[in-house]
């Protein structure tokens, strides 16, 4: 069964990384480097929110932060773009610290509230703060992160890659299985002597690590910092990529990540048109298909595949199935 | 002076708004994050109304109320009510709705800020201090509202219904009281008072897509401050950050009045996470 995501992994990301060798023109290039990124905010989102059921709607906190001090790093002090990498992953990860002690500790809404006031009025405080932060036209004339088109999308897809993999990888480990558990009964988890508190802070941290990091590659890649980045449509984006993708999964709002941003680039020029769209593809999502799109599709494909293959013993695929379906 | 006075008119919008969004907490337990969508609403229908509809302006304004009303109904019904079992698809919708009623005002009228005429002209003098008619008519009718509201809901036979609800929803089933019936109308109630608080604020402030927004974040930090749940908490809360707000924007820098409710929220949360009169059942 292992083998056979692996497979469909490998295909993907081959097939993604010859996509330059067909010659698509910076443009269809750039749209899809930026679908590269969304895919490692949908994915970062999706190992908080996805996994412990707890909705981050401040999302954009996290990649705002770590664009803008990303942004700062390189056009006040003349870092290297590439220091700016792991300025925006710690900035992201204080943050999520910061936010997260007074609000995770306690159940019920505070978490949600509190995440999207936070980056509401962290919106309006760079606008406030437009002597340092540009304001409305916020930084401009940061150095590329590299100079060619397909290497960005190359370093982007690098790094999607690798964000996915380790997201992946840590979803089903142990501390993936207790964020499942704290998703399905917080009270039993604390009554089996686990520290949910710690676990809740500490995903939300790795989840605005790769909200950090994203900012930071999307600033080297738009060459632009602004105060969009924090807004409610940002973090609406990617809520609606994970709900598409299928919640949990991580894979799921990869793809979807990618796909939705093509389909939604060619929306580009209606402007609005674009983010109903996504509002309207959420309340789809939300009634007709709880588990996403992507995900059961794929779950679909591999049972059809490995029936295919090999008529392994019913009750055994049963019994595997549980640990690796999200 | 001017503070008092000023400070009394924001806080009397902030506590139409806060009333209604921990009303259909306390009652129903879901956050309504379509609260600032409601207010959006009513401030479009009576543009759409006076503007274009030619309607005198009294009767637009509570056709506005009445429609964002509806609107709120509607939203229960057909939104909430499926998705009722989980707090955070109920949370997904409220917000999806909301968003997608600020992109569709965008798409229907455009960014442009717009503006409503004023319910009564002139300027009236108040403790020294001269304040247009609008401004005072909005802590007037503010007041008489949220009175009136404490009075149905702890004189009437319908206010013992959500009462009841409120405490025990599986005992009020079991006594014959209609969940989903009150549900729907303490929405359309909560939307009705956000509408309340637009049509009255909208003609010294403005009208646009995403007007909602910040009075809806505003509303947040007013319930989490006086407490999840709780109607006088709201009022406390929603006065304090009112004068707060006000006597900054005064003495200090408007601008900086923005990040106060934030901040109190987390100085709040860090310290009594239940908020100023708030049971500690919420968490």
């Amino acid at each position: 069964m292992r083998s056979i995501d692996f497979g469909g992994a490998c295909l993907a990301v081959a097939a993604l990384a010859a996509l330059p060798l067909l010659n698509p023109g910076e443009y269809l290039l750039g749209v899809l480097t930026l679908g590269l990124i969304y895919g490692i905010w949908a994915a970062g989102w999706d190992f908080m929110s996805g996994l412990t059921g707890r909705a981050n709607f401040g999302y954009g906190l996290f990649i705002g932060l770590g664009a803008y001090f990303g942004g700062f790093a390189n056009t006040l002090w003349r870092t290297d773009p590439w220091m700016g990498l792991p300025i925006g992953v710690g900035v992201g990860v204080i943050a999520a610290l910061l936010v997260g002690l007074p609000t995770l500790r306690l159940r019920g809404p505070y978490f949600a509230l509190a995440m999207l006031a936070a980056s509401v009025v962290m919106e309006r405080l760079v606008l406030i703060l437009w002597r340092y932060t540009g304001g409305d036209e916020g930084l401009n004339d940061l150095d590329p992160l590299v100079e060619s088109h397909v290497a960005f999308y190359y370093v982007a897809l690098a790094f999607l890659v690798g964000s996915a993999a380790i997201l992946l990888r840590l979803s089903h480990s142990r501390l993936g299985l207790v964020l499942r558990a704290i998703r399905g009964d917080e009270a039993a988890c604390q009554a089996a002597g686990l520290d949910v508190t710690f676990y809740k802070i500490g995903s939300l941290m790795i989840s605005a690590a790769f909200g950090g990091l994203g900012g930071v590659l999307y600033a080297h890649f738009q060459l632009q910092v602004s105060p969009q980045l924090f807004s409610m449509q940002m973090a609406m984006a990617i809520i609606t990529m994970a709900y598409v993708g299928g919640l949990g999964s991580i894979y799921g709002p990869v793809v979807a990540a990618i796909v939705l941003t093509l389909a939604t680039e060619l929306l580009r020029p209606f402007g609005a048109w674009r983010l109903l769209v996504y509002s309207i593809l959420l309340i789809i999502a939300l009634f007709l298909a709880r588990d996403g799109l992507v995900a059961p599709a794929w779950q679909a494909l591999r049972r059809a595949l490995s029936r295919g293959r090999d008529a392994a013993p019913e009750p055994l695929r049963q019994a595997r199935s549980p640990g690796t379906s999200a | 002076m001017e503070v008092i006075v000023l400070g009394a008119v924001t806080s009397s919008v902030y506590a139409l708004l806060a009333v209604g969004f921990t009303l259909i907490f306390g009652v129903a337990r879901i956050i309504n994050l379509a609260h600032g969508a409601f207010y959006a609403v009513a401030g479009y229908a009576a543009y759409i109304l006076i503007n274009l509809g030619g309607w005198p302006v009294l009767p637009a304004m509570l056709a506005a109320v009445l429609i964002t009303a509806l609107f709120g109904v509607a939203v229960d019904r057909v939104f909430v009510r499926p998705l009722r079992h989980s707090h955070m698809a109920v949370l997904m919708i409220t917000l999806a709705i909301s968003m997608a009623v600020e992109q569709g005002l965008t798409v229907a009228f455009l960014g442009e800020a717009r503006s409503l005429p004023p319910l009564i002209d002139g300027k009236v003098s108040v403790l020294g201090v001269d304040v247009a008619a609008q401004r005072l008519l909005t802590l007037l009718v503010s007041v008489v509202l949220i009175g009136a509201l404490w009075l149905f809901i702890q004189r009437s036979r319908l206010g013992a219904a959500i009462l009841a609800i409120s405490q025990d929803p599986e005992a009020a089933e079991y006594v014959g009281i209609p969940a989903e019936r009150i549900f729907a109308l303490v929405m359309g109630l909560s939307a009705a008072l956000a509408a309340s608080a637009s049509v009255l604020a909208s003609p010294f402030l403005s009208v646009q897509p995403s007007m909602g927004l910040l009075p809806m974040v505003k509303a947040f930090c007013i319930v989490i401050i006086g407490g999840l749940g709780s109607i006088p908490g709201s009022i406390l809360a929603a006065c304090l950050l009112g004068f707060t707000e006000t006597f900054v924007a005064f003495h200090i820098s408007s601008t900086w009045s923005e990040v106060i409710s934030v901040a109190a929220v987390f100085a709040m949360l860090a310290l009594r996470p239940a908020g100023l009169l708030g049971k500690r059942e919420a968490f």
